[in-house]
């Protein structure tokens, strides 16, 4: 047969292997700012676009999208080429997708700490940069399927698997739970509401660890490992049935980040079950990477790429045996909220993303600028040192959030709470805070030797824009294959198919959740925010006090007795999007209404440490000097009404006197209280919202 | 050739830095013993997760071509070919199948068995745990357990208050021993100085060294609104932050305020409340 002559295309694998080492220092930056302002609160310098509340966010986003994102990028754009024995299949779109991707990294730095946020977590870009982020992702699955139908090997390998149920998943994720109503360029509300809201976004947020963070990886591995290693995968049987189970079961268990609150038991149970079952289906991925390496672990001993993919992999075993287990009710009742999901997810993000992300890169950059890897010493230092980071981060934040969650539910032999401060919890994990920073700096640490490295590996090469590879066209023949081996001939079938497995889990746990009025039970009681209190609700979200504040009060003693009653479901259906918030650094806000004196937290705002001695809350004063966008309250009526919240008929009239009238008893309370604040402030419309807080069934209550 | 995976010197480094690391830890451990049953099951789990990747790591290391492997590594690859039921790397030609993707082959090893049936398991547990929760019943929802906690709380307060070792606003007396007031002042000092301000003379709450009160005097009536609190006018809950004991304390270290005349004194507010001062815990309790 005549064999064509063809070309690789490296530039395009070059800028994303760029874009990769360049955000993941700046996410990793960020990320070690605000482990230091958990300890040392005056780091945010007084600017309230470095509070830690808008910051958070940054460091996530940085992360996943920017650091994993550019990685996923990097080793697809090399791998798929090889792997279908074609280039690219247009070089125009691969530029488009690279510079679109780094200009929504770019939105996303500028807008996230201008406090320019949906609050939902891992999606809290605005909704123009949701639609540049479709655009994007359109273009990259265009490339990946175009190159896939040009290919030159007949059947599909287990790493295009993955891609083709990532770049599937995503999408519909993506758009999912991005589905919001605009208010202005730059302010939308979710469509969904409480309940409905948190179960999309947590279907969401899980499912993006799923299909961002981990199946996209898994694909990598299958690629760069038993290349690096140069040994036949272990099995090939198991790769199928490890692919199918992971990507059906994985979309079911999102629920598990809802357990013990408002969302219907039921739903929660299924998010249990699934974990579970979750365990063998990822460890599968676990065990066909380690067992690759049978009788190559000599090489182990000596080559730092696979060093590296080792601990990443375990690391992979690690979070996802830890997962499940923090599925089941008596653990979750414990960690949930605390810094053990911090170490959770770090050990996920640090060991597997990062390590087989710098694997990757200490074997591809060699081969791209054709050389030898400039020092194997150095490598091994980054081993050991990164390593040493990841020790120390997840330690210490396992013992922090135990310590905190014990002390939360230590009762007295008398009844009460051991610890009723909330803040006497917090003071007692700062050492670990400490550690953490430390584990953090070092991970760092290793990254800057790597940078070097790198550096001087390229510089001692020659950087190959365009290898050339030979293969015999693609021949159609009527097929004498069956069963699996078949559908990896035909990408489109198989693409339909990854789209079924991972639609039903979403829609069995949506659609009743949606349809089924007994599912989330009203209360009469519950009634729309007012004008001024939506206005603070929105500064709430800008200044991501969801970042530390849950909203969501749990089944157990230890948190009515703090807290008061616990969430009902019903409470929350006028909330788009909902707070319930996923980490408590500080206390629960939900039944923070009518608690304190407006004074109080006037004072609190300004400096928390006034009222809470030691506390490690950042200031914000400058609440009581930024002014509400008072225009903006008749389309944010409007828009909560298009959503279903049963503001009356032409409310917007009067919405506006109606927030003048309630900002002016607030700031005319304050006044008595000996502090003058103008009624147009921010500060007046953030304690209006708080102090509505739960209130609404407190009145029930009583 | 160094044979060993980890290096002494960086073995060393290792220890060290676990070592200063549990060290430090020790400083973050809460000075209470904490409820033994949960510690139970968090060290269960952290054994069962330790013990499964040292098992797996051994497992997938034991394969290297050394001679000179210990007889643990013997014993782990035993156990390993019995576990993974892999075809043995001398014949793994046997399983390569004609895959060749950029140079990468596949084997076609069967399933590691424990795996197919740790699958099987996580199945069956997934439908019996359905099964149990939401079609026969028999184990509580969440509002089911938090109502069962409750219930017990309840009783085991009962048992307390009937024996005198808990107070409440019934039972409650004015303590006047100088060791209650100071520990009273402490807590006072730290909970209600920032609004009732440091000497008590008040500041946005109310002045509680003179002798009108809003919601009554007296150590009974003092108790209940410290514990209850006054929610409607900024007057905190007490009760769940502060132990009885607590209140009790701080309730006598404010009536001992009474008539200390301190500077910048809010004018008094509420009504004039007559007692007795000798006889104090009497009187007042009938007020309401």
């Amino acid at each position: 047969m005549q064999l064509e002559t063809f070309r690789y295309d490296n530039t395009i694998v070059k800028k994303f292997t760029l874009a990769t080492v360049f955000w993941g220092i700046v996410g990793m930056l960020v990320g070690l700012l605000i482990a230091l302002q958990l300890f040392i609160p005056a780091l945010n310098f007084g600017i309230p676009f470095l509070t830690f509340g808008r910051i958070r966010p940054l460091h996530t986003n940085a992360v996943i999208f920017a650091f994993v994102g550019n990685g996923i990028f990097m080793g697809f754009y090399y791998m798929i080429q090889r792997l279908c024995k074609a280039r690219i299949f247009s070089d125009f779109l691969a530029k488009v997708h690279f510079w679109g991707w780094q200009f929504i990294i770019v939105c996303a730095a500028i807008t996230l700490p201008l406090g320019i946020t949906t609050s939902k977590e891992y999606a809290e870009l605005e909704w123009p940069i949701d639609i540049l982020i479709t655009l994007v992702w359109v273009v990259f699955a265009i490339n990946l399927i175009g190159t896939i139908l040009k290919r030159r090997e007949k059947h599909m390998y287990v790493a295009i698997w993955f891609f083709i149920a990532t770049v599937v998943t995503v999408a519909v994720l993506h758009i999912v739970n991005s589905l919001e109503l605009p208010v202005s360029m730059l302010k939308s509300y979710s469509i969904y509401g409480g309940v409905q809201d948190a179960l999309v976004q947590w279907w969401y947020g899980h499912n993006a660890v799923a299909f961002f963070l981990t199946t996209p990886y898994l694909g990598l591995m299958y690629y760069y490992l038993p290349k690096a290693a140069n040994r036949p995968v272990y099995s090939y049987r198991l790769s199928i049935i490890h692919f199918w189970s992971l990507i059906f079961i994985y979309i079911w268990a999102g629920p598990h980040h809802l357990l013990y609150s408002a969302l219907p038991d039921w739903a929660q149970s299924l998010g249990t079950v699934f974990s579970i079952m979750l365990i063998a289906p990822s460890w599968g991925g676990m065990i066909n990477g380690l067992l690759t390496l049978r009788g190559a672990w000599d090489k182990v001993r000596e080559e730092p790429v696979l060093k590296f993919m080792v601990v990443a992999i375990t690391a992979y075993g690690m979070a996802t045996f830890e997962g499940p287990m923090l599925s089941l009710k008596n653990v979750n009742a414990l960690a949930h909220f605390t810094d053990w999901i911090i170490a959770h997810v770090h050990v996920g993000a640090l060991g597997w993303n990062g390590f087989l992300t710098f694997g990757i890169l200490y074997w591809l950059v060699p081969k791209l600028w054709n050389t030898q890897l400039y020092s194997k010493k150095l490598a091994n230092f980054h081993f050991w040192i990164g390593f040493l980071g990841i020790v120390f981060y997840a330690a210490s934040m396992y013992w922090s959030g135990i310590t905190q969650s014990l002390m939360w539910k230590q009762f007295t032999p008398e009844g009460t709470l051991q610890y009723p401060n909330f803040l006497e919890t917090v003071l007692q994990i700062i050492p670990m805070y400490i550690i953490r920073a430390t584990g953090g700096a070092l991970f760092l640490t290793g990254i800057f030797v790597m940078v070097y490295n790198l550096v001087r590996t390229a510089r001692q090469g020659t950087f190959i824009n365009e290898e050339e590879a030979q293969a015999a066209p693609l021949v159609k023949e009527p097929t004498k294959y069956k069963g699996h081996i078949w559908l990896e001939s035909r990408p489109i079938q198989f693409t339909i198919l990854a789209t079924v497995a991972i639609l039903v889990g979403g829609l069995f746990e949506m659609v009743p959740t949606f349809l089924i009025k007994t599912n989330i039970p009203t209360i009469a009681s519950v009634k729309p925010y007012t004008p001024l209190e939506l206005q603070g609700r929105d500064i709430y979200i800008a200044n991501g006090c969801n970042s530390c504040h849950s909203q969501l009060i749990r089944p157990f003693r230890s948190e009515t007795e703090r807290y008061g009653e616990y969430s009902k479901a019903g409470e929350f259906v006028y909330d788009h999007p909902f707070l319930w918030g996923s980490k408590r650094t500080g206390p629960d806000l939900q039944r923070v209404g009518k608690k304190y004196p407006n004074l109080w937290h006037y004072n609190h705002m300004m400096d928390p440490r006034t009222m809470s001695p030691n506390s490690i809350m950042p200031p914000y004063p400058w609440l009581a000097e930024s002014t509400i966008d008072i225009a903006s309250t008749a389309p944010k009526i409007s828009a909560m009404r298009k959503l279903g919240v049963p503001y009356p008929v032409g409310f917007e009239t009067i919405a506006e006197q109606e927030l003048r009238k309630q900002a002016d008893t607030i700031a005319l309370d304050l006044q008595k209280s000996g502090v003058p604040v103008e009624s147009d402030k921010q500060i007046i419309a953030l304690i209006a919202y708080l102090q509505r807080l739960g209130t609404d069934i407190k009145a029930k209550a009583n | 050739m160094n044979k060993s995976f980890l290096p002494k010197g960086k073995i060393m480094l290792l220890t060290l830095s676990l070592v200063l690391l549990s060290s430090s830890m020790a400083f973050a451990q809460t000075e209470e013993a904490p409820d033994l049953g949960k510690v139970f099951h968090i060290g269960i789990f952290i054994f069962f997760a330790l013990v499964f990747f040292v098992l797996i790591t051994l497992i997938a290391y034991h394969n290297s071509e050394d001679n000179e492997v210990p007889s643990l590594i013997k014993a782990l690859s035993f156990l390993n070919s019995k576990l993974t039921n892999a075809t043995p790397i001398e014949n793994e030609e046997a399983v390569l199948l004609n895959h060749d993707y950029d140079g990468i082959k596949e084997l076609d090893n069967v399933l590691p068995p424990w795996w197919k049936y740790l699958f099987y398991v996580t199945i069956v547990w997934g439908g019996v745990y359905l099964f149990n929760y939401h079609v026969i019943n028999i184990w509580p929802l969440s509002d089911g357990e938090y109502q069962e906690e409750v219930k017990q709380a309840e009783a085991q307060k009962a048992i307390l208050l009937g024996s005198g070792a808990l107070v409440n606003e019934k039972t409650v007396t004015l303590l006047t021993d100088q060791a209650a007031i100071f520990s009273g002042g402490e807590i006072f000092k730290k909970n209600c100085a920032a609004c009732h301000g440091f000497k008590g003379e008040g500041l946005v709450g109310p002045n509680l060294t003179d002798n009108y009160w809003i919601h009554g005097g007296g150590i009974k009536n003092v108790f209940r609104t410290v514990s209850n609190g006054v929610p409607d006018k900024g007057m905190l809950t007490w009760k769940t932050q502060l132990k009885p004991k607590e209140i009790q304390e701080v309730a006598s270290y404010v009536i001992s305020l009474q008539g200390t005349n301190p500077p910048n004194a809010k004018p008094p507010q509420g009504t004039l409340w007559a007692e007795a001062p000798a006889d104090s815990t009497k009187k007042d309790s009938v007020k309401k």
